[in-house]
């Protein structure tokens, strides 16, 4: 509301900077002739102060004299032949005068209408700092979080606590810094060294690295009985090509946890995707389907695979934010020979990550870098 | 002299002086200004020995060879042809593996690239725009079209 | 509240609308209301710009994020400068103070150009509201700075690291100021041609107005080439870079305008030739304009470029340099000539510098644009650097320089070349000194070192010659001789000040182009080089957090002959994590007039740093001498002749004072 009556006050004064001009009396006339006078004499009396400090010589200071003195005549001429004012008729005068006026509040309103946002608050950041945390979204609370961080880096509660939040925002890294931060400041303890596994191994999208395994290591020696830091060891494993092991390990997991566990779910995901000879996920042909295929006839191995390409595409239908998937399906379509496929492949795979966006930019280089033809 | 003469005098001295000027950057825009360059462009380029040329592409990755005390080695690809560079001295902050640069210098006896400057100045998307440009008509490299 | 600052922008370019027709019809049917309008319009329009722009801060200052440029280019652990110079370091700000520097030339107009015919004034202001207009519309439709964001961002995105620096807060206000200072010459011109005659009013009031806008523009192109030197890392201070020619060309065009204007002023003659460059000098910022904001070239100032917005630009460009010389076409042939003169003479000088100065320009210019035209006439890519403008540009200014100090002490009219020369005999037999001594005694091998330092010492004594001339020395006795001197008019101090710190920025190009050193090393901790003569150790690396940023200082100690440690110096690399952007912190000492500059690359494999140890005698004279420059100029403006306000002494007509702000 507030604002409204500023913009009509502005608006206000706006018009009568317009209106009071042209509502004013008539000035008198002033003739540009006679402020050209002002100059010229000016000048003259210049030029006896140059011819003083020898700037001019005095012969050529007469002659400098006679130019001006010519214009000065000129001057009178151009006084006495000066064209007749023109005076136009009273009413189109107060036409362009009303239309003037009228135009500023017209052209003002009538654009903001179709620019601005009035409805949308100014947000200092301090502010929005300062309302109830039961009104602030997540991000502020976080927000919140940081600055108080930032101003006490030793602040070790603080860290582990914001560390999880982090994990579930998906903001890895910084997880993985919270983690650290906590483990320095207040000391190792079995759930932040598997947490900062868990963002480590996510930040790497899946891959257990070096750090990582150290921590979860480090987890399961202050606690044997971490699900969570058994659970990615397993995947450690697995990842490293002892699949069996891995599968032992998962099974040991399972049986030691109690019912209605969160980790119950995620193990047997892990341990059907193990045992499985399937595809996991969304995944390319495996390496037990190439062998198939190398032995099998070239009408069965077109067949086969191009089921499995169909299986990829559904898949990716219903998961579709798995970029490798996505990069596989491109690829496989190119490999069977079907580019309108490929096309529409890398069609769907920039629409999904939203065109414009570094993901969309990597499928499109990707897409070219396999032989794909990339119309703008 | 007669004024009018005088007045000629002046106007033909200074049309003397504008030709003069003229003659002297045209002529110093054909010694002087480089042309760029793509690796794959090279090939067809008729380059004297020692002349200055722009050189722009990808830093090829895994292909920077720092240590050799101040002098830093690396290729320049269009991701057809590549050709190896040399530099002494400080790299710019943003030059790194697969990132756009321009390199200027001339070739060496080896045909090696010798650099005598090196930028990696770019825009938001990480690439020169003389780089971007030949890329794209090469079709190597694509912006996005929903800008 | 942010959206009444996007409100007062609507409103001031509705202002602007008004501002370009009520008085551009009110003088052409001479209705004295109509012609009034002009005035308290301009300073409103200008309060409202301000209004805007304030508000625009404000939301910097207070970290609103829900205001898209706020959130693109600031963060709420900047420091609280860089929150506000962040305002004009990104597109849509800096056009933002482009307009509100325009609205405040404008309202100045207003202010104080009450003694101005008042059809001439109402003629102004409107061709300076037209230019507002096109500048409004374009900020309105491609880059509003008031574009909102709902839900707003909690953090925003950081301002480019490299514009996290003082310079900023300087170097783009100085610019526009003088950028957008010419616009008012241009606007001039433009009423001149308009109304088809040439006031002498009217030659008083460009050249002031040229004066400060090239004291601006002084200010502004000497202040970024320091920015570039320290905070780059290249050790350079010009590149020929697109961008910095295109702040170069104005100030060369504007300089042989203030120097046209002279004659203009005080003898009436070039009026036409004045009133070309001055539309030339404007139109050339405009062109800056488009260079920088189109992203045509390839530049070391990396703005964020949009095709759209270089579309409109270059629109904007078409408009108003073509209408503008359309017009002189038309009506040039219809404006009287002034006075005559010999061709040895002030006039003549200073035709003669003018002559200089716009080739120089057209070099600059050809340089400048000829690859784009050789993009699109044969779709080769070329790159026109240092090389090209050493063979063009330097030659043309070689010659200016040897004239520079006969120009002032030649008579009017018509002068005596061999009297001059008799009186710089003085100048000449220091400078031919300087020379020897340098060619002998410090640098023999190079004949230009030797060339150069005697041609800065020929202007700055030529400037002293000057000034003693005036003064009577040698014909009145000292007493009197101090009295002349100091009723000497302040514009000849004016010309004497700016020579001489053209003489000044060539002894500091001179010495450090021909004297300077250079060396490039790897270093470990304890190592010691020797630059010039001066030793410098690396001590060793140390971590550092800014506010912002984190940073890794080497630090140096500057070492006497007795291995005693008389100075300190840190070179540091500066990694901003939000944008993970690493920029480098160039070490710079200054010892007199010269530099000792260090700047770090990588590490080796070792543990070694890569360093770059360059020591730059008389750089800082570069700049300083600009500095002088700009003294110079300030001190010609406050010539009691052209105080902006009162070039005449004629008491005003009674009801001739236009209504001022009538809000």
């Amino acid at each position: 509301m507030l604002f409204w009556v500023i913009a009509a006050v502005l608006t206000l004064v706006a018009s009568l900077a317009v209106l009071l001009p042209l509502a004013a009396k008539p000035k008198a006339e002033i003739d540009g002739a006679r402020h050209d006078l002002e100059v010229y004499r000016d000048q003259l009396s210049e030029l006896d102060r140059d011819v003083a400090r020898g700037l001019i010589q005095p012969v050529e200071a007469e002659q400098a004299r006679a130019e001006v003195a010519r214009r000065i005549i000129r001057l009178g001429g151009e006084e006495n032949s000066g064209d007749p004012v023109q005076r136009p008729a009273s009413t189109s005068l107060r036409l362009i005068s009303a239309a003037a006026v009228l135009a500023v509040p017209l052209i003002s309103w009538g654009t903001y209408a179709r620019l601005g946002s009035p409805d949308i608050p100014s947000q200092p950041l301090s502010e929005r700092m300062l309302k109830n945390p039961a009104e602030s979204s997540v991000d502020e609370l976080v927000a919140r979080a940081e600055a108080h961080l930032e101003a006490n880096p030793t602040d070790g509660q603080g860290w582990d606590v914001l560390a999880p939040v982090y994990l579930r925002m998906q903001r890895f890294d910084d997880a993985a810094n919270a983690y650290r931060n906590a483990i320095r400041l207040l000391g190792s303890n079995s759930d932040r060294q598997s947490g900062l596994g868990e963002a480590l191994v996510n930040a790497e999208q899946g891959k257990i690295s070096a750090e990582a395994k150290s921590a979860f290591d480090e987890a399961l020696k202050l606690d044997a009985a971490n699900p969570k830091a058994a659970f990615f060891v397993a995947m450690e494993l697995a990842q490293d090509g002892h699949k069996d092991e891995a599968i032992a390990t998962w099974q040991k997991i399972r049986a030691g946890l109690p019912e209605g566990s969160p980790w119950l779910e995620a193990v047997d995901q892990a341990l059907a995707r193990a045992e499985a000879p399937d595809v996991p996920v969304a995944n390319g042909p495996s390496k037990d389907e190439m062998e198939a295929a190398a032995s099998m006839s070239p009408e069965d191995r077109a067949s086969m695979i191009a089921g499995m390409v169909a299986r990829l595409d559904e898949k990716l239908k219903q998961n579709p934010k798995d970029a490798e998937g996505w990069m596989q399906l491109i690829r496989s379509y190119l490999v069977i020979g079907d580019a309108d496929k490929a096309k529409d492949a890398l069609k769907r795979a920039v629409s999904v990550f939203g065109p414009g966006s570094e993901q969309a930019k990597e499928f499109i280089a990707f897409a070219s870098s396999n032989g794909l033809e990339v119309a703008e | 002299m007669t004024r009018k003469q005088k007045r000629l005098s002046v106007i033909v001295g200074g049309l003397a002086f504008l030709g003069a000027a003229t003659g002297l950057t045209f002529y110093a825009l054909g010694q002087k200004a480089s042309y760029f360059y793509m690796p794959g462009d090279l090939a067809t380029a008729s380059l004297q020995p020692g002349q200055r040329i722009r050189l722009g592409g990808l830093v090829e990755k895994g292909t920077i060879q720092r240590g050799q005390g101040t002098t830093v080695a690396f290729a320049v690809t269009d991701t057809q042809k590549s050709v190896k560079v040399t530099y002494t001295g400080i790299l710019p902050d943003l030059f790194r593996e697969e990132q756009g640069v321009i390199t200027e210098g001339s070739f060496g006896t080896d045909g090696t690239f010798v650099a005598d400057s090196v930028l990696a100045k770019h825009d938001e998307n990480y690439m020169p725009k003389e780089v971007a440009d030949s890329m794209k008509a090469k079709g190597i490299w694509q912006e996005s079209t929903n800008e | 509240m942010v959206e009444i600052g996007h409100f007062a922008l609507v409103l001031a370019l509705a202002l602007a609308l008004v501002q370009t027709t009520v008085p551009l019809i009110g003088a052409r049917i001479h209705n004295e209301r109509m012609m009034a309008v002009g005035g308290p319009v301009a300073l409103t329009g200008f309060a409202l710009t301000a209004l805007s722009f304030a508000v625009l801060m404000i939301a910097y200052a207070r970290s609103d994020f829900s205001v898209q440029t706020v959130w693109e280019n600031s963060h709420s652990l900047q420091p609280f400068l860089f929150k506000i110079t962040g305002v004009w370091g990104n597109h849509e700000g800096s056009m933002l103070l482009w307009v509100l520097i325009l609205t405040f030339f404008g309202g100045l107009v207003a202010l104080f150009g009450s003694n101005l015919p008042p059809t001439l004034k109402a003629n102004v202001l409107a061709v300076q509201g037209a230019i507002g207009t096109a500048f409004f519309l374009f900020i309105l439709i491609t880059s509003n700075p008031f574009t909102r964001i709902s839900p707003a961002p909690i953090e925003g995105r950081d301002l480019n690291p490299v514009l996290q620096d003082i310079g900023l807060a300087v170097h783009p206000p100085l610019l526009y100021l003088g950028y957008v200072g010419f616009s008012i010459c241009f606007a001039f011109s433009v009423a001149a041609l308009i109304e088809g005659r040439i006031d002498a009013a009217w030659a008083r009031w460009v050249r002031p107005w040229t004066l400060v806008a090239w004291v601006f523009l002084t200010g502004g192109i000497a202040m970024g080439s320091y920015w570039a030197y320290y905070e780059l890392g290249w050790g350079g201070f010009w590149f020929w870079d697109p961008v910095e020619n295109a702040s170069f060309m104005p100030w060369l065009a504007g300089t042989a305008l203030l120097h046209s204007a002279i004659v203009m002023e005080k003898r009436s003659a070039l009026k036409i030739w004045t009133l070309l460059l001055a539309i030339l000098t404007f139109s050339l910022s405009l062109l800056g304009t488009f260079l920088v904001r189109s992203g045509v070239l390839t530049s070391v100032h990396a703005f964020a470029t949009d095709p759209e917005r270089g579309v409109f630009i270059l629109g904007i460009l078409l408009l108003f340099i073509g209408g503008s010389l359309s017009l002189f076409a038309l009506r040039a042939s219809s404006l009287t000539q002034g006075g005559l003169f010999q061709p040895i003479s002030r006039e003549g000088a200073l035709v003669l510098n003018n002559l200089f100065l716009t080739t120089a320009t057209a070099t600059v210019f050809i340089g400048t644009l000829y690859p784009l035209f050789i993009e699109a006439v044969s779709g080769d890519k070329i790159s026109v650097g240092a090389p090209f403008f050493d063979l063009t540009f330097v030659p043309l200014m070689i010659p200016l320089l040897l004239i520079v100090p006969f120009g002032p002490l030649l008579a009017w009219k018509r002068g005596d070349i061999w009297a001059v020369s008799q009186r710089l005999m003085f100048a000449f037999g220091a400078a031919l000194l300087v020379a020897l001594v340098t060619g002998f005694l410090i640098d023999g091998s190079s004949a230009l070192a030797a060339f150069g330092a005697g041609l800065a010492a020929w202007l700055v004594f030529g400037a002293l010659t000057d000034l003693a001339m005036k003064a009577g020395i040698g014909n009145v006795p000292p007493a009197a001789m101090m009295r002349r001197l100091a009723g000497l008019p302040r514009s000849v101090f004016g010309t004497a000040l700016a020579h001489l710190g053209l003489g000044l920025t060539v002894l500091g190009l001179v010495g450090t182009l021909c004297f300077g050193t250079e060396h490039i090393l790897t270093m470990k901790p304890g190592q010691t080089v020797e630059a010039s003569g001066k030793l410098v150790r690396f001590d060793g690396l140390a971590e550092y957090k800014g506010p912002n940023f984190d940073e890794e200082r080497a630090h140096f100690s500057l070492l006497n002959s007795a291995n005693a440690v008389i100075g300190e110096i840190y070179s540091a690399k500066r990694l901003y994590p939000v944008r993970q952007t690493t920029t480098t912190e160039a070490g710079i000492k200054t010892m007199g007039f010269s530099q000792l500059y260090i700047s770090i690359g990588d590490y080796g494999d070792d543990g070694s740093l890569v360093v770059r140890v360059w020591w730059k005698p008389f750089v800082t004279l570069i700049w300083g001498g600009g500095l002088v420059m700009m003294a110079g100029g300030a001190m010609s403006l406050m010539d009691r002749r052209l105080r902006v306000g009162a070039p005449s002494r004629r008491r005003k007509p009674v009801g001739a004072t236009p209504a001022t702000d009538a809000a």
